[in-house]
């Protein structure tokens, strides 16, 4: 049977405790919560386009999660440190990496069309030839011919991805595109243009 | 046809348009038998560059024409 004293001193510390505890937990309900708007409002950008920054983040908060609903309150908080300037790095990588995307997009939108009208054009007028030129035969034609049925799908494949917002898939589809027109260009006997060699 | 359009940075990297220096002795057919395989679709190369071309059978050494 404890002390009267004993039972004091345990009824005060219980108490203390409960204090404490309240305090951690209600600040590791306002981290959460600010958090969860913080993710809720950052934007589909930089899920798309910062996908290694942003899971560490969506990782931090559902280990707050769970650490709350075990009652550790302190280690919700500390997973939650410093995650408002993460998500704000997160989205000024997202910004970043759209902006070096759609610029990659406006320069090949610009100069496919190119390629695949000289293309279309060369094949067009030895489709009329009476005899092919020296180095050419008509399987090649035939296979510039197919290659480039398949090059303006894909092409259009890309349209369809970049109008969709995927901008990741249209921009490998269109490096697809240029590199099928640059082998085709050179099966006739054509000098690519310089952009065609850049490096992707 | 020159193109008076201002052009986007970068663009002539883009240009696909395939060129051809006359040498001495080359004419719009001979050419197009290079390129084509056919001397009669010398027609094509005229017309591709009929802004620098008056007469089909007057082209100088040196000048660089499009070949389609």
């Amino acid at each position: 049977m404890l002390r009267k004293s004993s039972r004091f001193a345990l009824v005060i510390l219980a108490c203390g405790l409960a204090v404490g505890c309240g305090k951690y937990k209600r600040l590791a309900d306002t981290a959460i919560k600010t958090a969860d708007t913080a993710v809720a409002s950052a934007g589909d950008d930089v899920v798309k386009y910062a996908t290694d920054q942003w899971q560490p983040i969506v990782d931090a908060v559902s280990s707050a999660k769970a650490s709350y609903a075990k009652g550790d309150y302190k280690a919700a908080i500390a997973s939650l440190q410093d995650i408002g300037p993460k998500i704000q790095a997160a989205q000024a990588a997202a910004s970043a990496k759209k902006t070096e995307l759609e610029n990659a997009w406006t320069n090949l939108s610009g100069g496919l069309p190119q390629m695949m009208d000289a293309i279309k054009s060369r094949v067009d007028i030895l489709s009329a030839s009476k005899k092919l030129p020296a180095g050419m035969d008509k399987a090649k034609l035939e296979s510039a011919k197919s290659g480039l049925a398949a090059a303006t799908s894909d092409w259009s494949a890309a349209q369809d991805a970049f109008k969709a917002g995927k901008l990741t898939d249209a921009i490998a589809k269109a490096n697809s595109v240029k590199d099928q027109a640059t082998q085709i260009m050179q099966s006739l006997g054509m000098t690519p243009p310089p952009a065609a060699a850049a490096a992707k | 046809m020159p193109d008076d359009k201002p052009k986007a940075p970068g663009a002539d990297a883009w240009d696909a348009t395939q060129w051809h220096e006359v040498q001495k002795g080359e004419t719009l057919s001979k050419i197009a038998q290079k390129y084509y395989g056919d001397p009669s679709l010398y027609t094509k190369i005229f017309e591709a560059n009929k802004d620098t071309i008056k007469d089909p059978n007057l082209i100088r050494i040196g000048q660089k024409l499009r070949i389609p």
